[in-house]
């Protein structure tokens, strides 16, 4: 009767899953929660993500000036959108939370028409809390010098734990 | 009248002026403006590499994340609940204020934040506090277990952390608030400059717009005066202008005032000469005679000046056979040349580019022979050349006509004299040679309005060559019909002796005219009775019998010819008459006449008829045109005539112009080209006066009741119009023979008559 349920259980995942497959269980510490209205969450209803896991997503490295940075400075990580489609994540707005409860309005455009990634290393090393990690959102400022600008800086939140999905 | 502008001139100068320091004034502020833009560009690119971190607020959080982080130590130690889970989250809010710190050293803010010494001093003594607690959360992560001494401590410290970094929010604050200040004093300065340079801006152009008025008002002033200006020199013109009619006009009526008795004269001359003279009086009337002669040319010459001063100049369009102008032209002067002892030589083109062209006949060869005469004049036993080429321009075909003789020739000055009024190259020719001096003026006039120049090149005592060149179209070949005008035609022509006869005394004129401009032999009857009695006894080639004729009429006489067998029983007789229908054809043809002709006479039909005579003595044809009779009363006989007279439309009712017009104009050119402008005149005149004379009659018999005299009169009168091309008073009198006519009809054709007088003498 269970090996019945779960065979059936697996049936339907197979049938219905080709878009949605679903998120592994993190291994290592969860170092970004999302919430929200999401396809395929991984822990009661919310996707929580590991290192490993975020850096074996689609991402990218870039090597730009920041206000808060001495000269040029290479970010690299998983990109934003990449992150969202592995939980799921519907919606217009994200709210990205920092450690210390700073959190900023993310328009969702800003995950799907620009290259904005999930930083989680700075020159190649993981970035600790005292060097403003584990995540940092940066804006493709090396693509775009148009996005230089304080309306992006105050969107650029350092010591990120958790995205909200707002609809 | 004056020559200056009293205003505007004067005022536009000091506008210049003015106008022109302003424009100084406006590339100085320019200049200005320029370094100013660049200022402000310079400072818009600092304010791009200005895009910093706000500096208050990163401090702002740094003391929020310190306080937060002693805060928390506090409750930790109130309450006594130092486990491992708070202590590691007490940890974290540590690294988060350890990362605020770092921030704070590498971030870029605004303004030379960093650069403030008090600030660097306050930021190394904060990080002092956090680096020397870092062994202490180092062992927090590592797991050793913390005594209440080291908390307490670590509590101490964070305390200090807390007020260090509130103390640099503060100073921070004030600091920003000194350089927002500085900031904006610095905006309203460059702000100021800009109000001041805008101002300035406004200045000047308030002030172009100022002398912009103020040129604009000279230029009124002056446009004003000059309207005025211009408004007196009309007057003065017009004035000038009446005088030169007046004068004109006073000449046009000497020339024909002389001209009246002068042609008594010349007339008793030549039945003097007639007469049997001694050889004495025969040389004194010669002398009478030539001197007369000159006298009529010069009182032409001096009549043509006028009428071309007077504006009346009018040129045709009509066509030409050039080939014909200088050979007659050339002909016309031989004669005269003999008397001079000169040869004259015609030097034609050897291929025409187009030997018929559209021009005014009478005024080219008025030109020609002006030019001829005087080479002939002024060379003796020498020859005058008369050369035509034809050039094809840009403008299209070009007449160019010279006449070259190896006479005295002109000297420089003397040439700038020639073409002005009465002007001679000097004193002495005049007497020498005689002349007004007004032929080659007259040339100019006529060169000038067909459009074209004259000239002359010249060298003393060795001949002169005049020239003229003036545009001209190519003309289709006239018929040959028509080429009445050709002396090879004229020559052609039989010379026949004619009897004519025509009761009114203004057709008479006309007829005997035209035919003596055809060489021929006329005799004059003024009834059928004469002209039967002169048929009867001489013999004659061909006979030209009106129909309606006081004493004896038309067909009685032909009847009574044909019946007698005089000395012209066989002559051919033509019918004249008005009344073109096809009862009275009938009735000519019954009476033994050889045709039939509508009137008015036109020379082209006298020609054929004097041909066809020629050819075929006994049947000559009729004219066959069976139009209605009023058509048959104006136009003319031959419709030939129109090929020669290219500017009058086709005889058809369908033009624009009513037909009478046309045939009116082609009438009255044709009896003007034949028996030349005076006859002309006087032709117009004749019939004036008999117009005059019949109107009276009329006027007679309408109060005594005569019904058939009226009708002759009527009959008489529209016959004279129609023969000088009056054709609205040939139709008038026409119709008021079917309608029985009223005094006041009389009268309006007495008004008629009237106004076309005037229109003539116009």
């Amino acid at each position: 009767m269970k090996r019945l349920k779960s065979l059936l259980a697996m049936l339907t995942l197979v049938l219905t899953a080709p878009q949605a497959l679903a998120l592994d269980a993190p291994k290592g510490p969860v170092i970004l929660t999302i919430r929200g209205t999401l396809a395929s969450p991984n822990v009661g209803g919310t996707a929580q993500f590991d290192l490993a896991m975020l850096e074996s997503l689609a991402g990218r490295t870039a090597v730009t000036e920041t206000p808060w940075t001495e000269g040029k400075t290479a970010f690299s990580g998983p990109l934003l959108r990449a992150v969202l489609d592995a939980a799921g994540a519907k919606g217009k707005t994200l709210l990205v939370r920092a450690i210390n409860d700073y959190f900023a309005e993310v328009p969702m455009e800003d995950a799907g028409a620009l290259d904005t990634i999930l930083a989680s290393r700075m020159n190649g090393k993981i970035m600790s809390v005292r060097d403003k990690g584990p995540l940092f959102l940066i804006y493709p400022f090396d693509l775009d010098p148009k996005l230089y600008n304080e309306k992006y800086f105050s969107r650029s939140v350092w010591q990120i734990k958790e995205i909200e999905v707002k609809p | 009248m004056t020559s200056k502008t009293p205003f505007g001139s004067d005022e536009i100068r000091k506008a210049s002026r003015t106008t022109a320091a302003i424009q100084v004034f406006s590339v100085f502020l320019l200049a200005i403006l320029v370094s100013v833009y660049v200022d402000i560009s310079r400072r818009q690119s600092d304010l791009r590499d200005a895009v910093r971190e706000n500096a208050m607020w990163s401090v702002y959080q740094f003391n929020r994340e310190a306080h937060d982080l002693h805060h928390r130590l506090e409750l930790m130690m109130s309450s006594q609940k130092i486990d491992k889970a708070s202590l590691e989250e007490l940890s974290i809010r540590y690294d988060v204020v350890y990362s605020r710190m770092t921030m704070l050293r590498e971030t870029k803010f605004e303004q030379n934040f960093l650069s403030d010494p008090s600030v660097v001093t306050q930021i190394e003594k904060i990080q002092r506090l956090i680096f020397n607690n870092a062994p202490i959360f180092d062992a927090i992560i590592a797991g050793e277990p913390m005594s209440q001494a080291s908390l307490t401590s670590l509590a101490y410290e964070l305390d200090v952390l807390s007020r260090e970094t509130a103390d640099l929010l503060v100073y921070t604050n004030t600091k920003i608030s000194a350089e927002r200040a500085e900031g904006r004093i610095e905006l309203e300065s460059l702000q100021r400059k800009s109000m001041g340079l805008i101002g300035l801006l406004v200045l000047s152009v308030v002030l172009l717009i100022f002398t912009l008025q103020r040129q604009l008002k000279g230029v009124q002033a002056a446009g004003a005066s000059l309207e005025a200006m211009a408004d007196k020199l009309t007057i003065s013109y017009q004035a000038a202008e009446a005088g030169n009619r007046a004068k004109s006009q006073f000449m046009a009526t000497m020339g024909h005032e002389i001209r009246t008795p002068l042609n008594a004269i010349l007339g008793m001359v030549e039945l003097l000469e007639l007469t049997r003279l001694s050889a004495e009086s025969a040389a004194h009337v010669r002398t009478i005679r030539r001197s007369g002669e000159a006298l009529l040319d010069i009182i032409n010459e001096i009549l043509d000046y006028a009428k071309i001063e007077h504006g009346k100049l009018e040129l045709e369009q009509r066509s030409v056979d050039l080939l014909t102008l200088a050979e007659t032209s050339a002909d016309m002067m031989r004669g005269r040349a003999a008397e001079t002892g000169n040869r004259i030589v015609v030097d034609l083109p050897y291929r025409w580019r187009a030997r018929h062209v559209l021009s005014d006949p009478t005024r080219l060869r008025q030109v020609i022979l002006n030019l001829m005469s005087n080479a002939v004049k002024f060379t003796s036993k020498g020859t005058v050349t008369l050369r035509l080429r034809q050039l094809r321009g840009e403008a299209g075909l070009c007449l160019r006509v010279e006449v070259q003789d190896t006479g005295i020739g002109i000297g420089e000055e003397g040439r700038e004299k020639l073409f002005r009024p009465f002007s001679q190259v000097d004193a002495s020719i005049s007497r020498k040679y005689g002349g007004t001096g007004l032929g080659l003026t007259i040339c100019k006039e006529i060169i000038d309005r067909f459009g074209g120049r004259i000239g002359v090149d010249s060298v003393t005592g060795q001949g002169s060559t005049f020239w003229f060149e003036i545009p001209v179209e190519a003309a289709a070949a006239p018929n040959l019909d028509v080429a009445l005008q050709q002396s090879q035609a004229l020559a052609d022509l039989p010379s026949l002796k004619i009897l004519v006869a025509e009761d009114n005394k203004v057709n008479q004129q006309v007829i005997l005219g035209y035919l003596k401009h055809l060489k021929q032999t006329v005799v004059i009857a003024d009834n059928g009775e004469i002209a039967l009695e002169r048929a009867r006894t001489d013999a004659f080639d061909l006979i030209l019998m009106d129909m309606q004729m006081p004493v004896m009429d038309g067909i009685e006489a032909t009847i009574r010819l044909r019946a007698s067998g005089g000395a012209s029983a066989e002559t051919p007789i033509i019918a004249l008459t008005a009344n073109a229908s096809e009862e009275d054809r009938q009735r000519c043809l019954d009476a033994g006449m050889a045709g039939f002709q509508a009137k008015p006479i036109s020379i082209a039909m006298l020609h054929r008829l004097i041909c066809e005579v020629e050819r075929h003595p006994a049947a000559v044809a009729a004219d066959t045109s069976k139009a209605p009779v009023q058509a048959a009363a104006i136009a003319p006989a031959a419709p030939v005539m129109e090929a020669a007279v290219p500017s009058a439309a086709p005889a058809s009712s369908a033009t624009s112009r009513p037909a009478s017009l046309d045939a009116l104009s082609a009438r009255r050119q044709e009896i003007a080209d034949v028996l030349g402008p005076e006859a002309f005149d006087e032709l117009m005149q004749s019939f004036f006066d008999d117009a005059v004379e019949l109107l009276d009659s009329l006027r007679q018999s309408m109060n005594s009741g005569q019904a058939e005299s009226l009708d002759k009169l009527l009959h008489n009168l529209k016959g004279s119009a129609a023969n000088v091309g009056l054709s609205e008073i040939a139709e008038r009198s026409q119709a008021l023979r079917t309608t029985g006519p009223t005094l006041q009809d009389i009268e309006m054709l007495s008004k008629d008559i009237d106004a076309a007088k005037q229109s003539m003498a116009a």
